[in-house]
């Protein structure tokens, strides 16, 4: 393996993050480099002189390093197991192995990048108007054509890693930390308003960190860094390095992350100071390697030693074009020509740039640049007269405008509007609790960034409550405002009348100016439109680096203004978040009751029912069910829903949320309750005993259990002045049923207070008393259709109660059962199980549970459309059948007749419940029937697999239809 | 094909607009109001199957707009009820055609469709679905893990998660389709016979006499029409406001996000209706993503980071491998509720005046088979029998329609 040293560096400065003591190896696509600490991914391989990071998404054309920001899409690669890694961005770790993305088979050998050989035949929205015919051989094109989109790899044995949140709350939140975010949070800060700061670097400074400008006697990045010293020495304040804020969502709620934290961030006042993009330009082959942003190879130089080429040219249209000009030069780079688009650039850096000799072509733009994998030459035009000026070169410096990063400013609810006057989009109708300054607000010489972050960190803090520098404020106010009136364009955008070859508006997606000429011929003449039927600034960059372009384009060929044209919605999140950080540690709780250990330990198997987890069995569900239905058994009900009701309200409030009576309930008795909605379908159903005067326990299903409590808090809620306290007990009460003919010898044995015998504790009443000392409620119920006990008991003492019971019971051969058993001793009690026997559409009537609805009562909940499904009369009905010939159906199968279905079948009706009963030693079970099909006796047919099976009605309930083991 | 060729080396003289931009006329046979799938079906086969071309499509922004550009794109008919089963089993047929309709590639792809059960009620459920889809003539069945992974290796079979899976509902016809193509399809369809696309064009209000509609007003002008289409899914209810029609609609925002583009690894649509969540890598990598809807009432289409973070941790059950891949863009749309999770399809009492709403959250699923059967019933006169189950009178008559288990989360 070819070790490639770093080469390439200058020498130390105080402005770089590199240690050149400590180096790291790492690999690329094979090879293996060297890198410094403190060297991303990207800086350490320009250093080595890779040139090539990646393949463009369309046409697989080689991609340099464009924007060393993060912004743009030409330097994602794969690291590890992780895709689409900004590796201008991203630390070189030792060890790290790092892929290129979209090259097949490699990043120098790309077949793929034949296609934009007959880009003439791919115009915009090609997929659209190709592989129509033959119809058959679209789903072989469409493999293909997946198989050549997307970038990185996903790695299916990739290990989740440790992911989490952090929530932050404070007056005032800065995002950026530039010359502009600095000022601001020193401002906040010493009004006293406790203070975030925010920067995605790994130090606060912004775009003077790597700016050698002479400020105050200082280089730019000492000035820069002198202010960041002030602002650590204020306790109020945090800073936040490697935090990218993401979003800016209602009421100041912001996101960001930091490595695999996502920080969630509520603050008064938001400031947002997050700078500005560098856009590229327009021309022939914009996207050769070898082409860069003016501020990225000022971050190769100044933050990591590295010069990106040897001979340059340099396209400015700004001040800071021409200190990167001069900076190149201080590299010892040899600038070949400079084009400089404005008429009367800086007179000072003109004079500096003439005394070293380079050649300037003032209102200059470049038209074209050539090369072979890599830019080897432009040709700049004049754009006075025409001219055309050609030089080779291996840098091309672009410095030509900006595009304020105002992403949170948008997103906030501020509306962008051009600006003519300074050639970019501004925003304004903020909310009050958002500030702007600096670049995000489109100001840009250093002056008025340090006075529009003192403006915005008082007006923040007051907005806080932080106030006091009121004629400060008006002061600075009026200045900025005065200071932006007098803005010049620091952004020259030149659409040339017709479009080139291979000019690439979206360098994500390779859409050139061809085919957004297309597009609006099309029709897509507007920005939304286009955006999707090109797909320009639709890819990782989001448009930070197209949009402004793509607008001017659109602007030209519909012959309109840029203030006409507008601007396309930004969205949330800023900069790509990994699912990992925006998911956390899964929250999702799991339920257990205080016995769940104990089930465990007894060879339980275990069930999901909802978020508990129950016990489903502990060994044969047949041997639990013959156990209570002939000694005794002890399931836990703990999941129940548990609700306590005080108050003289009672009543009339389960008058409402429940369709029968429920005015005379003496105390000490129990009554079930059916709920319905407001449609008349079958809700949910429990029980509800009167344990006072005033005081009310109700159960509902362990799946109904939450929505029941915010149904009846709504009841109490909407106006119906119930004098009712409702308390959710589920959590707070352990619960649990002996059921079985001896469970009354076995509770006789530990229980103290109460009489059990039938005639003074009989059938549907409820009983406080005692049990080894602990208080518990005895609710004589029974879904089993046994004689049972529902006992419930203070949490902390389930356990205990559970044990005791069990020890008692010993001698009566007490068994504990599961859920599956119950559902068959339910199922042979002919017992429903709400949403498993009734569905989204069942009335009471259809599930003939019409004794439970007392239509002649005042209003309820759902009345009127119980009142007129009652009208309608039932055409199905809920019924019991068994299996003559032994065959067990799946729940869910259909019951059926001939009709004119495609398989020559018609659904009439559907099993909803079906066991095998050990103890009728028949196959039995529920099912819905039309009314006329419903009664004992009449045969169906059920398609069980595919074949047809006859089943018959027979009566309900299968087991002790009267009751009599109940009620003994 | 020949047609790309033939342009490629005429030197790409332009190429005809998809469709035209026109002076809104004094009058019109047909108003449309909403220029999305629906709006825009309405208007091709008004105008292909019924000759009826006097007709003006208006959209108060840019044509799919709405919820049409805003889904995320799945296509299925494995539904539960009868009604629901054959009506979109129409709605697929129709989009398994569309392409060659069209002339416009609308990329639909029937990659298969998997709704995930994590619970035995679950599994109940799918199975109810299998049945009645079977019994329908719709290709749907339930599977089990083995199979499952074969289709989909990256899923979490493992009994570690929270709510391992248990079965799911396999439905191979469904899959995912390009949804701005098929409004930019229909819109060419419509245009090329005559109908009259009018964008930005936004209603103000509707005049009724005698309980007749007789125009309709917007920030353009005013329209004499006899007849109008209310086709405004999430704003259906401000639009039958103006005529007095109550709807018992709420809407609700939706929200879904997109992922950075991938390599393709995953061949099928994910659904899981216990983590309310479905997915698919769309043709261009990207996992395009959704959830159920926020539970409360707005006409917002503001994201929210509370769905990302809700959303990410889902398809980590489900996909633990894929906790670095970023989330590249999320937005919302507004969806209009009904009780029964089924649509409102018909007359109203103010004539003149037809319902095309109540689209909830898969109104896109159903645009072609809505269009032509609205048409339909606009051009006769009659609701036509596919439609009839979904009258807006069935929630004073207690007729619902009970696809709420399969229509709730079931993308």
């Amino acid at each position: 393996m070819a070790i490639q040293a770093a080469v390439g560096r200058l020498p130390e400065t105080p402005s770089q993050v590199i240690n050149r003591e400590k180096i790291v190896d790492f690999v690329f696509d094979g090879k293996t480099y060297t890198a410094y600490e403190g060297d991303t991914i990207a800086s350490a391989l320009v250093a080595a002189g890779v040139m090539t990071f990646s393949r463009s998404f369309k046409y697989h054309r080689r991609r340099g390093l464009l924007c060393a920001a993060g912004a743009c899409p030409n330097c994602l690669v794969q690291v590890g197991d992780e895709a689409n890694v900004r590796s201008c961005t991203t630390p070189v770790q030792a060890g790290m192995k790092v892929e290129a993305q979209n090259a097949m088979p490699s990043l120098d050998v790309d077949v793929m990048s034949a296609t934009q050989l007959v880009d003439s035949f791919l115009p915009a929205g090609f997929y659209y108007k190709a592989f129509i015919r033959p119809q058959a051989l679209w789903p072989t094109y469409e493999r293909f054509l997946r198989q050549a989109a997307g970038l990185g790899k996903i790695d299916p044995d990739s290990e989740p890693g440790y992911f989490d949140k952090i929530y932050k709350h404070v007056d005032v939140a800065v995002i950026g930390g530039g010359p502009a975010g600095l000022r601001a949070a020193l401002a906040a800060a010493k009004s006293g308003a406790r203070v975030i700061l925010m920067d995605d670097q790994s130090s606060p400074g912004g775009h003077l960190r790597y700016r050698m400008d002479e400020i105050d006697g200082l280089p730019a990045y000492e000035y820069v860094a002198k202010m960041a010293a002030e602002l650590v020495g204020f306790s109020n304040v945090e800073i936040l390095t490697n935090t990218t804020a993401v979003g800016r969502y209602d009421r100041n709620w912001v996101g960001a992350v930091t490595g695999n934290r996502l920080i969630k961030l509520r603050t008064k006042a938001l400031i947002v100071a997050t700078g500005a993009y560098e856009i590229p330009l327009l021309f022939e082959n914009n996207d050769l390697p070898g082409i860069m942003l003016g501020s990225a190879v000022q971050r190769m130089i100044h933050l990591w030693g590295v010069v990106p080429g040897a001979r340059a040219v340099v396209v400015s249209a700004n001040r800071r074009g021409l200190q990167a000009a001069l900076d190149l030069i201080a590299a010892g780079v040899h600038i070949e020509a400079l084009a400089e688009m404005r008429e009367e650039p800086d007179a000072d850096l003109i004079r500096k740039l003439s005394a070293e000799h380079v050649m300037i072509f003032k209102r200059t733009t470049i038209k074209r640049a050539w090369g072979i994998g890599k830019v080897q030459g432009v040709s700049l035009e004049s754009l006075h007269s025409g001219q055309i000026h050609e030089f080779p070169c291996d840098l091309l410096l672009v410095s030509t405008g900006y595009t304020p990063a105002n992403q949170l400013l948008f997103q906030a609810g501020g509306k962008l509007r051009w600006n003519e006057q300074i050639h970019e989009f501004t925003l304004d109708m903020l909310p009050s609790d958002v500030f702007a300054a600096g670049e995000a607000a489109a100001t840009h010489l250093l002056e008025d960034i340090e006075r529009e972050g003192e403006l915005a960190g008082l007006q923040a803090a007051q907005f806080a409550g932080f106030g006091g520098k009121i004629e400060k404020v008006t002061f600075l106010a009026a200045k900025v405002e005065e200071r932006r009136a007098e803005r010049i364009p620091w952004t020259q955008i030149h659409i040339a009348e017709d479009e080139a070859k291979k000019d690439f508006v979206c360098i994500c997606e390779d859409v050139t100016r061809k085919e957004i000429k297309q597009s609006i011929q099309e029709g897509f003449d507007s920005v939304e439109l286009l955006k999707r039927y090109s797909t320009v600034s639709m890819g990782p960059c989001q448009g930070k680096m197209c949009n402004i372009n793509a607008i001017h384009v659109c602007a030209h060929y519909n012959q309109k203004t840029v203030a006409e044209t507008g601007n396309t919605t930004s969205r949330p999140p800023v900069t790509p978040v990994t699912m990992g950080a925006l998911g956390g540690r899964l929250m999702e709780p799991v339920r257990v009751s205080p016995m769940h250990d104990w089930h465990v330990k007894h060879g339980a198997v275990m069930m999901n029912a909802g978020l508990w987890k129950r016990p489903d069995h502990y060994g044969d569900p047949s041997a639990e069910v013959r156990a209570v239905r002939e000694r005794v058994g002890l399931i836990d009900v703990t999941p129940l829903g548990k609700f306590h009701l005080r108050g003289p309200g009672v009543p009339g409030l389960l008058e409402r949320v429940y369709t029968n009576r429920w005015q005379k309930l003496d105390v000490g008795r129990v009554r079930y309750g059916l709920m319905v909605t407001e449609e008349g379908v079958v809700l949910d159903d429990g029980v509800t005993a009167r344990l006072d005067d005033d005081f009310y326990y109700m159960t509902a299903t362990s799946s109904g259990a939450s929505g029941i409590f915010e149904n009846m808090e709504w009841n109490l809620q909407s106006g119906w002045s119930y004098d009712v306290h409702l308390l959710n007990v589920t959590d707070l009460r352990a619960a649990m049923n002996l059921a079985g003919p001896r469970s009354r010898d076995v509770l006789a044995k530990i229980i103290q207070g109460v009489d059990l015998s039938n005639a003074a504790f009989p059938y549907m009443s409820v009983r406080q008393a005692t049990i080894a000392g602990i208080p518990v409620l005895l609710l004589r119920i029974g879904f089993t259709g046994e004689l049972s006990y529902e006992i419930h008991t203070p949490s902390g003492y389930g356990l205990h109660i559970w044990e005791a019971l069990l020890k008692a019971g010993e001698e009566f051969g007490i068994t504990p059962f599961g859920v599956e058993a119950q559902r068959i001793l339910r199922l042979e009690k002919g017992h429903i199980i709400v949403s498993q026997d009734t569905d989204g559409l069942t009335n009471p009537f259809e599930a003939g549970m019409e004794w439970a609805v007392k239509l002649d009562k005042q209003d309820f909940t759902g009345k009127a459309s119980l009142l007129m499904a009652n009208q309608k009369g039932v055409t199905k009905k809920l019924v019991g059948f068994e299996m003559p010939d032994g065959t067990i159906p799946e729940e869910a199968n259909q019951i059926v007749r001939p009709g004119n279905g495609p398989i020559g079948l018609e659904i009439i009706g559907r099993i909803t419940s079906v066991r095998r009963s050990p103890t009728l030693k028949k196959v039995i079970g529920l099912c819905w029937l039309p009314t006329e099909m419903s009664e004992p006796g009449q045969e169906f047919t059920i398609r069980v697999r595919g074949q047809m099976k006859t089943g018959r009605v027979v009566p309900l309930p299968f087991y002790d239809p009267d009751g009599l083991k109940l009620n003994s | 094909m020949w047609k790309l060729i033939r342009h490629g080396l005429n030197g790409n003289k332009p190429l005809p607009r998809m469709w035209r931009t026109h002076d809104l006329k004094d009058s019109y046979d047909v108003v449309i109001i909403g220029g999305g799938v629906h709006g825009l079906a309405a208007a091709y086969y008004l105008a292909k199957y019924h000759g009826i071309t006097n007709v003006a499509v208006l959209e108060k922004r840019y044509i799919g707009s709405g919820g049409s550009g805003r889904n995320t794109t799945i296509l299925r008919s494995n539904y539960l009820t009868p009604e629901g089963v054959a009506f979109y089993d129409e709605s697929i047929k129709l989009y398994e055609n569309l392409s060659v309709d069209l002339d416009f590639n609308v990329l639909f792809s029937q990659r298969g469709h998997l709704t995930l059960a994590h619970s035995d009620a679950a599994v109940r459920t799918m199975r109810w679905r299998a049945e009645v889809n079977q019994i329908q003539g719709v290709n749907s069945s339930l599977i089990y893990p083995d199979e499952i992974a074969k289709l989909c290796p990256h899923l979490d079979l493992s009994e570690h998660p929270r709510y391992p899976i248990l079965g799911a509902l396999y439905h191979p016809p469904g899959g995912i389709i390009r949804h701005d193509a098929v409004v930019w399809g229909y819109a060419r369809g419509a245009d090329e016979r005559g109908v009259h696309i009018h964008q930005l064009t936004e209603v103000t209000g509707i005049n009724v006499e005698n309980n007749k509609v007789i125009s309709v007003q917007t920030n353009c002008g005013t329209i004499k029409t006899g007849m109008v289409l209310n086709a405004t899914a999430g704003w259906c209810s401000l639009i039958c406001d103006m005529v007095d029609v109550k709807l018992p609609i709420t809407s609700h925002p939706l929200q879904a996000c997109v992922s950075e583009a991938l390599k393709p690894f995953l061949d099928v649509v994910i659904v899981s209706g216990s983590l309310h969540v479905y997915v698919s890598q769309s043709d261009r990598g990207e996992l395009v993503m959704g959830a159920s809807i926020d539970p409360y009432q707005s006409y917002s289409l503001d994201s929210t980071l509370g769905f990302l973070e809700s959303l990410s941790g889902h398809m980590l059950e489900l996909f633990p491998s894929l906790s670095r891949v970023k989330i590249l863009r999320q937005w919302a749309g507004v969806c209009d509720m009904t009780p029964d999770y089924s649509p409102i399809m018909g007359f109203t009492p103010v004539e003149g005046f037809v319902v095309d709403v109540g689209w909830g959250t898969y109104g896109f699923k159903a645009g072609p088979v809505s269009g032509k059967r609205m048409a339909e019933l606009i051009a006769t006169n009659r609701t036509p029998d596919l439609i009839a189950p979904f009258y807006l009178g069935r929630f004073e008559d207690g007729a619902l329609i009970g696809e709420k288990g399969a229509a709730s989360v079931g993308h």
